[in-house]
């Protein structure tokens, strides 16, 4: 009896990791999965500057936001995660890296060794562009300057750091489903939509997560507590920006100014940054698309501290 | 009774204290509220919501010039770390990194003053604004943080 009861648990557990291995193999891009494409620089151009690639892998504390040889810190509640260089550099960026490995990388968050990223890097958002942006930006990057230089490891306590696992984050939290334009509305507001949604990946930091990291979908654009410490990411639904113009969006995004005068701060400098150099079109169309956002109550504010 | 006198006094002056340091706070805040008023009421004109008006060009940047130079002086040490009702409070990093934040300063009033030589009708203020907009989003990135 207690053999079979021995032999019954062994079976399962050979199961079950067979099927937690199955579950968390990384998926990828191989390269004759790649129709033959002349990529298009400027359009590489601007889905850097929409994806906001340079907010994150841009060396910190200089100007230069083309230098993207990474090293930047980002906290987070599962550790800190350290940029990766993403400049051609051959030995420390992805100068070797096939054009399949770079999309492999972005739309699907495995690296070329077949391991999966942490969704630090938001592979969740991007996985919904077009491989055409991808390819793009793959060729855009290339012209740009490669900055030598490995980044450290991240840092990352058990068991967040057994990579294996974020294959799991991967089946809960990601659908794999291309962006589809929605018929009923305007061409501007289904370019804002694909934006926003993918390339843009704001609902990033302005979703509340659940304790697994992931975005509570319920409240995506409701806000929430700041991932990366201090402070509140604001609601950007029409629950929070109600008194918004479509035209105040736009601003917003090009001046990093609010209708009421107020500046932007926090990460959504560097975010203003790149859509600062957005085509004006394509900031009406994100604008268009946030404006038409259902009120949404994001989750509820810590009582106030009292002041001292 | 001379106990309850010392007493009495450190209370008094402890709250008087208490009090000075939400003054402080409150005076940072008010400038920094009038600024976005200001800044608000040019943005209404580089956005064709409003027709461009020279009085409201040099109320804001006599504003923003002053603000430029008292604003070595409003965040004293006695308030760091204190909360501002409202949305946001100053890091404390505006007091660990006393250098990286006088140099934002300066740097606001410079392009401040080289503003007022510069807006003289709307072309020119939708040239320079955004510069101006550059410098508080500059400051504001990294020394305030939005209250939870």
């Amino acid at each position: 009896m207690v053999r079979r009861i021995f032999l019954a648990l062994v079976v399962a557990v050979v199961a079950g990791l067979a099927v937690f291995w199955w579950l968390t193999i990384p998926a990828a891009v191989s390269s004759d999965m790649l129709p033959a494409y002349t990529p298009n620089i400027a359009n590489g151009l601007t889905t850097f500057n929409a994806g906001g690639c340079s907010s994150c892998h841009a060396v910190p504390n200089q100007p230069d936001r083309l230098k993207l040889g990474g090293g930047l810190a980002v906290p987070s509640p599962f550790g800190t995660f350290y940029v990766p260089n993403i400049s051609p550099d051959m030995a420390d960026g992805v100068g070797r890296w096939s054009e399949a490995n770079f999309v492999t990388a972005v739309l699907k968050g495995t690296s070329p060794a077949g391991t999966h990223y942490f969704p630090a890097f938001p592979y969740a958002s991007y996985q919904h562009a077009r491989v055409e942006d991808i390819r793009d930006l793959f060729a855009y990057l290339k012209t740009l300057a490669p900055v030598s230089g490995r980044v450290r490891d991240h840092d990352v306590p058990f068991p967040f750091n057994i990579r294996r696992n974020v294959g799991i984050w991967k089946f809960l939290f990601m659908d794999g489903k291309p962006f589809v334009p929605d018929a009923g509305r305007s061409a501007s507001w289904n370019r804002g939509a694909y934006l926003v949604n993918s390339l843009g990946h704001c609902a990033e930091c302005h979703s509340p997560r659940n304790f697994l990291g992931g975005i509570i979908s319920a409240q995506r654009f409701a806000g929430g507590p700041n991932p990366e410490g201090e402070g509140w990411v604001p609601n950007i639904t029409q629950k929070g920006l109600a008194d918004w113009s479509v035209k105040d969006f736009a601003y917003f995004l090009e001046t990093g100014q609010t209708p009421d005068g107020d500046s932007a701060g926090g990460s959504m400098v560097r975010v203003i940054k790149n859509t600062s150099e957005l085509p004006p079109g394509d900031r009406d169309a994100i604008a268009e698309y946030l404006k038409s956002l259902p009120p949404v109550d994001g989750p509820p504010r810590p009582p106030k501290k009292s002041a001292g | 009774m001379k106990r309850i006198v010392v007493i009495v006094g450190a209370l008094v002056l402890g709250i008087g204290a208490v009090m000075a340091q939400q003054d402080a706070v409150k005076n940072a805040q008010t400038f920094m509220k009038g600024n976005g008023k200001n800044a608000g009421a040019l943005a209404a004109m580089v956005k064709g919501e409003k027709p461009y008006d020279q009085a409201t060009v040099d109320t804001a940047l006599a504003q923003f010039e002053e603000t430029a130079q008292k604003l070595p002086t409003l965040f004293p040490d006695s308030i760091k770390g204190l909360k501002a009702d409202g949305d946001y409070s100053s890091s404390p990093k505006v007091w660990e990194d006393k250098a990286g934040f006088s140099e934002h300063i300066t740097s606001f009033g410079k392009v401040v003053s080289e503003a007022k030589t510069q807006i003289k009708d709307l072309d020119s203020l939708k040239a320079t604004f955004p510069g101006i907009g550059k410098q508080c989003g500059g400051c504001h990135e990294t020394y305030r943080v939005k209250n939870s």
